[in-house]
């Protein structure tokens, strides 16, 4: 279902100096520090919402929503993403 | 920090313009040309398109503080709070869908005119439920082949009304005869129908490398169509008989045949699809979209964030817009009351305007300190002079028509009361009971030091950003 779906993602944080690239290939991902090359999407959000949303304590549509969290890339690839995070921590 | 895939000026244009043109515009475009005596249709049209440019300058400066896919829902919630933004948003994308339905009835009436032995019900369900099943399938369009087809539908209309001018020698009967300016005002109120969706480009923000590329977008398109439908009313005043355009829902088909016959029939049924096919798969897909979103924030029910494992695409929003859509075009097919959906699609639209204008008035305070890419001229005179004509052209679209006013008064109280009332319910029942996860955020590490095991095990590598 995800497995042709190969992307690099950027998470960057806007109140402290954090990049971490997820990078999705073959079904397989792989999380490196710093940036590496260019990102397909790029995920900016301060670090509290970041840690949060990736505890799984936060979905991330309400931060989407508010606008504390900005998504840039195409809108499959944020659509798809937004999909991604529902299988993983539901409604 | 440059991405791989990033959208240009022309596929910007592209997208705004594909929205905007639809073959319910051209039903508009008589209708405007009803209000007037002689030719001064464009005349109208003309003011129209220069409002929107006002309203234009307000959407440029909210998407250059704001630059989200959500668009003018976060821009309603910074300025007026959750409550008015959704109450505002729900409504607005229940009158597209309708608009969806008066876009249906019209093309499917070009399609039985030109084929009589497939009726217009037969149109109908056939279209949509192909949209819809391409929307399930998550099949879109490429980009480019997008393009291809705007700009084709843009340069199709303008070379079909520029020959119907030249049958004319380019001489209008009476082009600055306005009939007075109550007519007037009701025309331009009306014109703004034709500018509906320019700026559904907002959302596309995160897709761009600057929000500038957004606003010059949004400003080409409005000017474009803007010489596409004053010079196709202007042809079409001038060919064909007041009596004829104003009383059928597909005045483009009566131009298109008057001027190059059974050529220009076949031309502009294709080039009516090609818009209405446009006007479907957007409206369809970002309504779906918007719901399913909607629902993720559990201020629908939460069936509509249910999403095809195969598709990877939210089939149970996709589904119910389309039985809403459906269910308009059947209402429209057997009332016959297309004109009530295009005159309040053109109230909506002022509606809209008039809040996004106050949405900038409000956000200059409330985020004075914001950078902004692009910022309103002249201070708060551009807003405030959006704010006050587009309140005058709605007022002026619901005096033609009281049923309207009282149709969309009684949506606003039906969803407000669902927002205020339904939502807390939705969100209280589906509520989430998680237990905190989150130990220590990365800002709360750098106060106190780093514990050992917070940040999961990263490769080393690349520059920290």
């Amino acid at each position: 279902m995800n497995r042709d779906w190969d992307r690099t993602v950027l998470v960057l944080a806007n109140d402290i100096e954090s990049a971490h690239t997820l990078v999705l290939k073959d079904g397989e991902l792989a999380l490196q520090q710093g940036r590496q090359g260019e990102p397909d999407l790029t995920v900016i959000s301060d670090s509290d919402t970041l840690t949060a949303m990736f505890f799984g304590d936060i979905t991330p549509t309400e931060p989407y929503l508010n606008g504390t969290l900005k998504i840039k890339g195409s809108e499959d690839d944020i659509t798809r993403l937004d999909f991604i995070t529902l299988l993983i921590w539901g409604e | 920090m440059p991405l791989k895939r990033v959208l240009t000026l022309r596929t910007v244009v592209a997208t705004s313009a594909g929205i905007t043109l639809a073959t319910s515009s051209f039903v508009a475009a008589a209708q405007v040309a009803g209000f007037l005596a002689g030719d001064s249709a464009w005349l109208s049209i003309l003011v129209s398109g220069v409002l929107c440019l006002l309203a234009a300058a307000c959407f440029s400066e909210l998407n250059s503080i704001l630059p989200s896919a959500a668009g003018i829902r976060l821009y309603l919630a910074k300025a007026f709070g959750e409550k008015a933004a959704l109450t505002f948003s729900l409504l607005y994308m229940i009158l597209l869908l309708v608009v969806v339905g008066a876009e249906s009835f019209i093309l499917s009436k070009t399609l039985n005119y030109s084929i009589p032995q497939v009726a217009p019900v037969i149109w109908i369900t056939v279209m949509l439920v192909a949209v819809t099943l391409m929307n399930i399938r998550g099949i879109k369009v490429a980009g480019n082949f997008q393009d291809i087809v705007t700009y084709g539908v843009i340069v199709s209309t303008l070379l079909i009304a520029l020959w119907g001018l030249k049958l004319v020698h380019f001489h209008l009967a009476a082009p600055l005869a306005t009939g007075g300016v109550s007519g007037f005002i009701q025309a331009v109120a009306v014109g703004v129908f034709l500018f509906v969706g320019f700026e559904w480009v907002t959302p596309l923000a995160e897709e761009v490398t600057e929000s500038r590329i957004i606003a010059h977008g949004m400003f080409i398109t409005v000017g474009i169509v803007c010489v596409v439908y004053a010079l196709f009313t202007a042809a079409m005043t001038a060919n064909v008989s007041r009596a004829a355009f104003m009383h059928s829902p597909i005045p483009q088909v009566l131009l298109a045949q008057k001027v190059l016959g059974g050529v220009g029939l076949v031309w502009i049924v294709i080039v009516s699809l090609a818009c209405s096919f446009g006007t479907f798969n957007a409206g369809l897909l970002s309504i779906s979209r918007f719901f399913y979103a909607t629902a993720r924030e559990h201020a629908l029910p939460p069936v509509f964030s249910r999403i095809s494992m195969r598709f990877m695409t939210p089939w149970v929003a996709i589904i119910a817009v389309f039985a809403i859509g459906y269910a308009s075009s059947l209402a429209i097919l057997f009332t016959g009351r297309y004109l009530v959906v295009v005159d309040m699609a053109a109230a909506a639209e002022c509606v809209i305007y008039v809040l996004s204008a106050a949405a900038v008035v409000v956000l200059r305070k409330k985020m004075a300190d914001t950078p902004r890419a692009f910022k309103a001229p002249f201070g708060l005179v551009v807003p405030v002079f959006t704010m006050l004509i587009f309140t005058l052209l709605a007022v002026m679209t619901i005096v033609t028509d009281p049923a309207i006013g009282c149709w969309m008064a009684a949506g606003l109280v039906v969803i407000g009361l669902y927002v205020l009332l339904a939502v807390p319910r939705i969100r209280e029942k589906y509520k989430v009971k998680r237990h905190p996860r989150m130990r220590k955020s990365p800002a709360a590490e750098d106060r106190v030091g780093p514990a050992p095991g917070v940040v999961p095990a990263v490769e080393k590598g690349g520059d920290q950003a």
